[in-house]
């Protein structure tokens, strides 16, 4: 008990210590250059950094804050290229600003930093309803200026849209427009924490598609194949459709329907086969595949095109030779395959759950993912001629994006002597039969003497 | 001698029973893979209508469990209605799959239930050739047997009911037929309890699984009399039938659709009559042995009247009472082919309903058409027990596979039947070389070969006609006869025949028979592509995914069980036919203009109208060209709101062009087929709204919805699906002028007569004056 309390002093003379550290070092931020990537359905981001201590000491540690909502990844470089490592800080208080630590493996009294954010759901569809034929109008809501813990002395801002139909933008000087970009800035001395808004409304036609749940499994068979099945939910989350749909408009008028969805291309790895593309009515025959040389090139057509506010569900798989992705040494195996993998450009999965189903008699499972995810618990899964069971490793991560696709690696025994236990019981449950059947024929079960012959 | 003959025996015994498993097995695997064509073609998928009712209830089953499957309440059906599905279907295809796939998951094989359910029916191809088999063993000889196996294996007939997909009753019901057949005559021939007990218990499959099982209660009680009256009574057919009769009865009142109709209806009064009349034959059977000459004849006499006159009140009071139901309209219609046109326009509407053609005996029978009669005038020539049995079989059924095209089924397994009967004696002429050499080989004397065949025959192992010792003198006197050259050139002919039936059988299965009918595909003339027109699977799919999960769509009555197996979505009619004023109502809606069938839909709380539309692509099975049926559904039920001849021009025709008659080109289902469709130019050089079905331009082509608006219309405009809008949404619905006061209120005026004005402050003072000049 008293231990417990230590560490709670010792802890909280470290927290004081450091938000005093932190305001005293003085900091700033030199030169801000944020570019706004506007033009998907995504907020993408990216801030260049110099910042410098004006004491001259060396900067160990950043504190970087994000106001947006739904921030799905964060990255961070320093000036020399090499990964910064991101920490996230507990913070009670506000819900929607979250603090992220930035630790520099090689302290300098000025850095220079460039960071990557996504975040999703923040391009709303103003208005929210259109009718067929209209355009999709988009808003997108965000700071003027680099929230940040530190004053700043310079900055600028470019925002890329998608088209050059901009209806209206934040107009504080000095700003300039072309096509579809919007330059902000130079802005100079702006101090911490400051809130003004940045707002633009203009129009945005590229897919507005969130995948509400993606299933993914991954089959293992030590016969040389991995066999990979996806359950995806779509919808399309732009304006919703307003009235009546328009077959005839849609098929002849070339304006009518753009932002709706009628295809998208999913990359798979190049060495799929076997590629099925269904649901729950069979065969959805309306998709292309194209190999290529590093991957395969799926042009998948749901059934009906995506209007705002429609959905679609499907299935999709594939199988993959094992020997690309599964390394073994004596009774240890390692699996090394995408967490999640690419389903359409610039896509956005609200949750994803992977299930990992490994051969039977499998022990010693350790996984390792390259982000945090949620485990759950273990099961087992009976399919063809098992009798204790596969283990099913299941795990899921709300809010992905294109960035978090990335290779997981599963780490399990197997002793290889199991392979035979399958054909084995094959071969046994035939030889029983054959006896069976010698044994019956040969046998006189009738209670009459002559029955033999008839 | 002796045990040189034994040793022969048992190696011929041997090599008969390889080929014998050898037939059986290839005609099961190729049985089997010529139904195949569809999966191949297109995918493992459910074909057409009814297969995807029975899909849907045997999912449910799967996923709920037997019990609550009986007492399964469908409220996704005739809504507002709902449908008891336990008490209304045969469950004994739902119980097939079910158990299979239960079995198999047992086993830890994950097989999807609906490829249980697309894959039943050829599996149950291969048990009906080895039932064919047995049965024709029992009534002529192994060799027919195995000829009929072959033939059911890969008949058209059989085939049309039974490709993968088509997952129907019917494709478990010829098994189960053809078994209850075997059994029953393998117990009339032994006159044992066991096989007779059998024979109900697969009766009982029978009746669980269709509604057909009518057939084999008419029919056994039907050969039983016939023997009766030919004379063959005989203590085994008591027993056997009193058997059959007792626990087949008992069982079939086990199933629930089926109920106490055993004892209640006239179709089962046949099967009672003849089992009253045979435990009567049997007592005066026995009462003879008993009673002398003069007493027996006093007693027949008294007691015959009596007993006749007893029964014929009983069954009139009995009827009048109406206990006993008459014959249903369905059955009715197997008599007079024109009863259903005239009272039941539902059932005419089917066109499986619709008497045969010539053409189609051909088309589904081939040669074996041509062999029946041949095999049909060998059973009658050499008659006994069970070939009365056939002959009965084969009669029967060839009159009722005249009257409706449905019942080409029953007829099929009687004519492979006779047919493997006719061929198996022709090759048994013709084929008598390799025997007489057989025999010289053997170094046996005649009498001794006779012996060992006759040992033989009694093992039925040997590839032979019945009456070997007396067929072996008529050849025996006739070999002379025929010249070596001769029987090679006939063997040639027919093996040539054979030949031309198999081939004749896969066309036909691959054209005629294998297309799934909810996935299209047409050739393109130009660069010889398959394409594939998808609309079907994606209409449904649209309504299941994009509508509310409890809205109520309005289609004609082909479509509800699509309609609820694949878009998972309550319907009002669907296939089960049940309730006609229902469909009626239906068939008003679409035949009454915009603003009445408004007022039906939304007593219906109709939320989705989906019309099935062919004018883009030419498909021929539409709602327009079935149109007249809803027209004639719905007059009989409302005979004073729709007629006929309201949707006929004065000459007497059905178009749609702007000739048509006023009442076509303002109803409902003209409008939802071609709304907007009048600005769809197909062709450049053609005009637009040109009707690619109807070979015509449409005649109403400028027209807007009101009460609907088009929610969904599919690729190639297939399937087109409107939604009814709710009273608020179109423009100020007109208000009676008794409807149009303000409700009084609880609001009390505060206006007195001092203040009986309202005025404004500071009132700013209008001056009228002239327009300023710019």
């Amino acid at each position: 008990m008293k231990k417990m309390e230590l560490s709670r002093i010792i802890y909280c003379v470290a927290l004081t210590y450091l938000c005093f550290s932190a305001a005293n070092a003085e900091i700033i931020n030199k030169n801000v250059e944020r570019v706004l990537d506007l033009s998907s359905q995504l907020v993408k981001t990216t801030y260049k950094i110099t910042a410098e201590e004006t004491t001259g000491k060396p900067i160990k540690e950043y504190v970087f804050i994000v106001t947006e909502p739904n921030l799905s990844y964060i990255s961070a470089k320093d000036g020399l290229n090499k990964k910064v490592e991101v920490q996230k800080i507990q913070e009670g208080g506000a819900s929607n600003v979250f603090s992220y630590k930035l630790t520099f493996s090689s302290p300098s009294s000025k850095q220079s930093i460039v960071i990557e954010t996504v975040s999703t759901k923040n391009i709303l569809p103003h208005p929210s309803e259109i009718k067929q034929n209209d355009k999709q109008l988009v808003k997108f809501v965000g700071k003027l200026y680099l929230y940040s813990k530190y004053s700043t002395s310079t900055q600028k801002t470019n925002v890329i849209l998608s088209s050059s139909n901009i209806l209206s933008h934040t107009q504080v000087k000095p700003f300039s427009v072309s096509s579809n970009k919007v330059f902000f800035g130079p802005y100079e001395n702006i101090g911490a924490q400051s809130e003004d808004e940045l707002v633009l409304h203009y129009e945005n036609q590229t897919p507005f598609l969130t995948v509400n749940t993606l299933e993914r499994t991954i089959e293992v068979s030590h016969w040389g194949n991995i066999a990979v099945k996806e359950d995806i939910q779509l919808t399309h989350s732009g304006a919703k459709l307003k009235g009546s749909f328009s077959r005839y408009d849609f098929q002849k008028d070339g304006r009518s329907g753009q932002s709706a969805v009628k295809s998208y291309k999913t990359y798979l790895p190049a060495s799929a086969n076997g590629v099925y593309y269904r649901d729950t009515n069979g065969n959805i025959s309306t998709s292309n595949m194209n190999l290529m040389r590093d991957f395969v090139d799926l042009d998948l057509r749901p059934r009906f095109p995506l209007f705002g506010g429609w959905k679609t569900q499907y299935t999709l798989g594939y199988n993959v030779p094992s020997y690309e992705y599964l390394y073994s040494s004596g009774n240890k195996y390692m699996l090394k395959m995408h967490l999640i993998d690419h389903i359409h450009d610039n896509m956005l999965i609200d949750e994803a759950v992977v299930n990992i189903i490994l051969p039977e008699g499998s022990t010693n499972i350790e996984l390792i993912t390259p982000y945090s995810v949620k485990r759950h618990q273990n099961d087992l899964m009976y399919t063809y001629l098992d009798t204790v069971g596969r283990p099913v490793i299941s795990f899921s991560k709300q809010n992905l994006v294109e960035n978090h696709i990335s290779d997981f690696t599963l780490k399990y025994s197997f002793s290889k002597v199991s392979l035979l236990q399958e054909p084995l019981l094959v071969i046994g449950f035939i030889y029983i039969i054959f006896l069976f059947t010698i044994v019956f024929l040969r046998l006189d079960l009738s209670i009459t003497s002559h029955s033999h012959k008839d | 001698m002796n045990r040189s003959s034994k040793i022969f025996n048992s190696k011929v015994a041997g090599y008969s029973s390889l080929i014998t498993f050898a037939v059986l097995l290839i005609a099961w695997i190729a049985g089997f893979s010529s139904r195949l064509f569809a999966v191949i073609r297109f995918e493992s998928i459910i074909h057409e209508f009814d297969p995807w009712f029975n899909y849907r209830a045997t999912a449910y089953m799967v996923e709920h469990g037997w019990y609550k499957f009986l007492n399964w309440f469908d409220e996704r059906a005739w809504y507002p209605l709902g449908r008891i599905v336990g008490g209304t279907v045969y469950p004994g295809l739902m119980i097939t799959s079910g158990s299979i796939h239960y079995l198999l998951h047992i086993l830890n094989i994950p097989v999807h239930i609906r490829d249980i359910c697309v894959f039943l029916a050829p599996v149950f191809s291969g048990l009906t050739s080895i039932s064919t088999y047995l049965l024709t063993k029992e009534l002529w000889s192994p060799g027919a047997g195995l000829f009929a196996a072959s033939f059911i294996a890969i008949v058209p007939g059989y085939i049309s009911r039974s490709v993968a997909g088509s997952y129907d009753n019917e494709g478990i019901a010829i098994f189960a037929l053809q078994f209850t057949y075997f059994l029953w005559v393998r117990s009339v021939k032994t006159g044992s309890v066991f096989w007779s007990a059998g024979a109900a218990l697969s009766y009982f499959y029978m009746v669980s699984a269709w509604g057909g099982y009518v057939f084999i209660i008419n029919l056994i009680p039907l050969h039983v009399f016939v023997l009766l009256i030919m004379g063959r009574y005989s203590p085994r057919l008591l027993t056997s039938y009193s058997t059959f009769f007792i626990l087949g009865l008992l069982f079939s009142m086990q199933i629930p659709f089926v109920g106490f109709q055993p004892i209640r209806t006239s179709e089962h009064m046949a099967a009672m009559g003849v089992f009253v009349l045979l435990m009567a034959v049997a007592v005066l059977r026995h009462l003879q042995s008993v009673l002398s000459r003069n007493e027996f004849r006093k007693l027949f006499i008294v007691g015959g009247l009596l007993a006749a006159i007893l029964v014929f009140v009983a069954v009139v009071v009995l009827t009048v009472l109406g206990v006993v139901a008459p014959w249903s309209g369905r059955f009715y219609s197997l008599w007079d082919t024109g009863y259903a046109k005239i009272h039941i326009p539902i059932i005419a509407s089917v066109s499986e309903h619709q008497p045969t053609t010539w053409f189609s005996f051909f088309f589904d029978l081939h040669i074996l058409v041509c062999a029946f009669p041949v095999g049909l005038w060998y059973c009658i020539k050499q008659v006994n027990d069970e070939r009365v049995f056939v002959v009965l079989y084969a009669i029967s059924a060839v009159y009722f596979a005249g009257v409706m095209v449905r019942l080409m089924l029953t007829l099929t397994p009687v004519v492979c039947m006779l047919a493997g009967v006719a061929f198996s004696g022709l090759l048994d002429v013709f084929l008598q070389e390799d025997a007489s050499k057989r025999v010289a080989s053997t170094t046996s004397s005649l009498p001794e070969t006779e012996d060992q065949e006759e040992s033989l025959e009694k093992k039925s192992f040997y590839d032979k006609a019945g009456k070997l010792k007396h067929r072996t003198k008529h050849d025996t006197t006739h070999e002379s006869g025929i010249s070596s050259n001769l029987k090679s050139i006939v063997i040639l002919a027919v093996l040539m025949i054979l030949m031309m039936f198999a081939v004749h059988c896969t066309w036909v299965t691959s054209n005629a028979y294998s297309s799934p009918s909810i996935v299209l595909a047409f050739h393109n003339s130009q660069d010889g592509s398959r394409n594939i027109l998808d609309d079907f699977r994606e209409a449904y799919y649209w309504l299941s995914q994009n509508t509310a999960d409890d809205a109520r769509i309005m289609s004609w009555w082909d479509y509800g069980y699509q309609i609820a197996g694949m878009a998972n979505r309550t319907t009002l009619v669907d296939n089960n036919t049940w309730n006609n004023s229902h469909i009626a109502l239906v068939g008003k809606a679409m035949s009454s203009t915009e603003e009445k069938s408004y007022e039906i839909m939304t007593s219906l709380d109709v939320d989705y109208v989906l019309v099935i539309f062919g004018g883009v692509i030419g498909y021929s099975g539409d709602d327009i060209n079935k149109f007249l049926w809803m027209v004639r559904i719905a007059e009989g039920e409302h005979p004073k709101d729709i007629k006929e001849s309201d949707f006929f021009t004065d000459r007497g025709e059905f178009r749609v062009d702007a000739e048509g008659a006023p009442a076509l080109l303002n109803c409902l289902m003209y409008k939802l087929s071609y709304y907007r469709f009048g600005d769809l130019k197909l062709d450049y050089r053609g005009p637009s709204g040109y009707d690619r079905t109807r070979n015509a331009v449409i005649g109403n082509k400028d027209f807007d919805l009101t009460y609907l608006e088009e929610a969904y219309t599919t690729e190639h405009w297939l399937v087109r699906i409107y939604r009814v809008k709710k009273p608020f949404e179109f423009n100020r619905p007109s208000l009676k002028a008794k409807d149009r006061l303000i409700p009084p209120t609880n609001f009390v005026s505060r206006k007195n007569l001092k203040r009986r004005k309202g005025f404004i402050r500071n009132r700013p003072t209008v001056i009228k004056g002239k327009r300023t000049l710019k």
